[in-house]
């Protein structure tokens, strides 16, 4: 009836085993990370730094044998070099011996990642300090810096009309957000969902599909939506409704979790159900961030409704990209400006109204 | 016996051992002190007995009901029968103090009801008749938030008598209150013991407060009761046998 545990262990006996366990886990982590750390130098060093900076060549040589060779020897490499327990990975999961060897090795061995990885850096991204101070370059930045100091009038209605059009996607999508984002924010919130297991696998279910949503730009949505319901603004509502959706209902139920959950427990003990528990003790405490979070958000799409346009989702970003394509940079610099004021303004008043509901 | 409770453990998931088979009965109409320090199980205790949590094993009973692993309707009828008021008070900070008070009713009103909060004329006037029993019906239209710890319990105290509790569990009630304020809450949970025969099981830290308000006394330590008696027999060896020898006792009027 009484659930003593049986058989008494001796605490440090129990503590001593998780420990080993821990350890045992902890190696082939350092293995694995070795294996690839040094499979990373490896690579960096032979196509980068030998092809590219070296012999400089433009078209690199690929072979699935080279670089199934230079796996191997990483893996050899990285599994010899944790087993002496010196290695940086070691040293990270906490498995390594406390000597002068693990000093220096870890000590070089970061350094020269780092240093690896910056030049990398350098020679992918073409970094060049002549190109920003030649005088081609230099005049053309004159052309585009010119226009924006002599913004073309004559077709400021249109712009006007586009990025009116603009903010309205951005209003639209923030707006019929809120209902599908309140809804999923209850279940996605762990301390509502974790009483019983159906509860909890729902609540499993739903974060990785948001989370999946969330982590493809909304730009990548609108080029898919405009394949989907045609080229033009409803397609770019829809990209924002959906990665807003996805990233509200995170930071809703994110503050549904962080509630108190004193009024939660004198709530329940008045013998009151689930709902009238949620209407009453959870509901007030996170209207607030709730429409914090949304308006705050409604700005980010008035900015994110200007890039999705460059894609083909409407209001000014579509005009921005077609007066680009005919390299006419005045009406360019036109739209820039009042893509910069509308910006300005909406975070202002965004960052106004929620200092005053605070 | 409104209340009795039988060799009870509770293990915690972290696997923290907070009972190690406690065992009380309750008389109607008594006011039972229980103390101990901070961890002892006291809470905990409190918690098993209107089910807010599960206990591992024992029985508990309330009257003369088992209902010790009861779940759903049957369970939120037991949990609306027993009142509880909390050390941090609880309540719904933005909210009016009537509202507060009213959800104590939440038990017996109908879900729909409760979220378009359209209550009765009665539940209205019963909510201000137990803010005027607890001395602040003035307060009622304002924000529960605006009101200084003292008046936030006197709401919570009120929130709970919305049940017309058979029993009133209070655990560490006057912990976040000075001295001052603490014995004026005390003052409020016996006049509710004498004026309208609820039972009390309180957790107190003073013993001068307990000396004062309990008809009987429960000492917790390691989950365990090491000590139960009249309040005034609690002497110098008893004291630092509860509380460790390190302690003292502290004078609170």
């Amino acid at each position: 009836m009484i659930a003593e545990p049986e058989v008494e262990i001796h605490p440090q006996k129990i503590i001593d085993r998780n420990k080993r366990k821990e350890d045992k886990f902890n190696f082939i982590k350092a293995i694995l990370l070795d294996i690839f750390l040094v499979f990373y130098s490896l690579i960096v060093l032979q196509r980068a730094i030998y092809f590219k900076f070296i012999l400089d060549l433009r078209e690199l040589p690929f072979s699935w044998n080279e670089i199934g060779i230079i796996y191997l020897i990483s893996v050899v490499t990285g599994i010899l070099w944790t087993s002496t327990k010196t290695s940086l990975s070691c040293k990270l999961f906490g498995i390594a011996k406390d000597n002068k060897i693990t000093k220096w090795t870890v000590e070089i061995f970061s350094w020269f990642l780092f240093n690896i990885t910056f030049i990398a850096g350098w020679i992918v991204t073409k970094f060049s300090i002549v190109d920003i101070f030649s005088s081609e370059g230099i005049q053309g930045a004159q052309r585009i810096f010119g226009a924006l100091f002599q913004p073309e009038m004559g077709i400021f209605d249109d712009a006007l009309f586009a990025i009116i059009e603009t903010i309205y996607i951005a209003l639209l999508a923030t707006l019929i957000s809120i209902p599908p984002t309140l809804l999923l924010s209850f279940f996605t919130a762990r301390n509502l969902m974790r009483d019983n297991k159906i509860a909890f696998t729902v609540y499993y279910v739903l974060r990785i599909i948001l989370n999946f949503i969330r982590s493809i730009e909304p730009l990548i949505w609108a080029i898919i939506f405009s394949v989907w319901v045609g080229i033009g603004p409803y397609a770019g509502m829809i990209a924002l409704l959906v990665h807003t959706i996805a990233s509200n209902a995170k930071l809703y139920s994110e503050a549904i979790e962080n509630i108190e959950e004193g009024p939660i427990e004198a709530i329940s003990a008045t013998g009151a159900n689930k709902i009238q528990i949620v209407w009453y003790a959870v509901v007030p405490q996170i209207l607030l961030p709730f429409l914090s979070f949304t308006i705050y958000r409604w700005d980010i799409n008035v900015r994110m409704a200007t890039i999705i346009g460059l894609v083909g989702g409407g209001g000014i970003g579509t005009m921005l990209m077609q007066y680009q394509g005919l390299a006419r940079w005045h009406e360019v610099g036109l739209i820039v400006l009042m893509i910069a004021f509308v910006v300005w303004v909406m975070d202002y008043i965004s960052a106004r109204i929620r200092e005053a509901i605070y | 016996m409104i209340l009795e409770v039988k060799n009870l453990h509770k293990i915690y998931n972290s696997g923290t051992h907070a009972l190690k088979g406690v065992s009380i009965s309750v008389e109607a109409g008594e006011f039972l002190v229980i103390i101990g320090l901070s961890g002892s199980g006291k809470s905990t205790l409190l918690r098993c007995i209107n089910r807010l949590i599960e206990p591992t094993s024992g029985k508990v009973k309330f009257l003369g009901k088992d209902i010790t692993h009861i779940k759903g309707e049957e369970l939120r009828k037991v949990k609306s029968q027993i009142g509880m008021v909390f050390q941090q008070f609880n309540l719904i900070k933005r909210r009016s103090v009537l509202t507060n008070v009213i959800t104590g009713k939440l038990g017996s009103l109908s879900t729909f009801n409760s979220i378009i909060e359209k209550f009765d004329k009665e539940v209205i006037n019963e909510a201000l008749n137990n803010l005027e029993t607890v001395g602040i019906s003035e307060k009622a239209k304002e924000r529960a938030d605006s009101l200084s710890g003292g008046q936030q319990q006197r709401v919570a105290i009120a929130r709970s008598l919305m049940q017309n509790p058979k029993l009133l569990l209070a655990d560490e009630p006057v912990a976040s209150l000075d001295p001052a304020t603490s014995n004026s809450v005390m003052h409020y949970f016996e006049k509710i013991n004498k004026d309208f025969g609820t039972t009390v099981i309180c957790n107190l830290h003073f013993l001068s407060l307990v000396r004062r308000y309990a008809t009987r006394v429960i000492a917790l330590k390691a989950g365990e009761i090491i000590y139960e008696g009249l309040p005034h027999e609690i002497d110098e060896t008893w004291f630092k046998t509860i509380y460790g020898e390190e302690a003292e006792e502290v004078e609170i009027r």
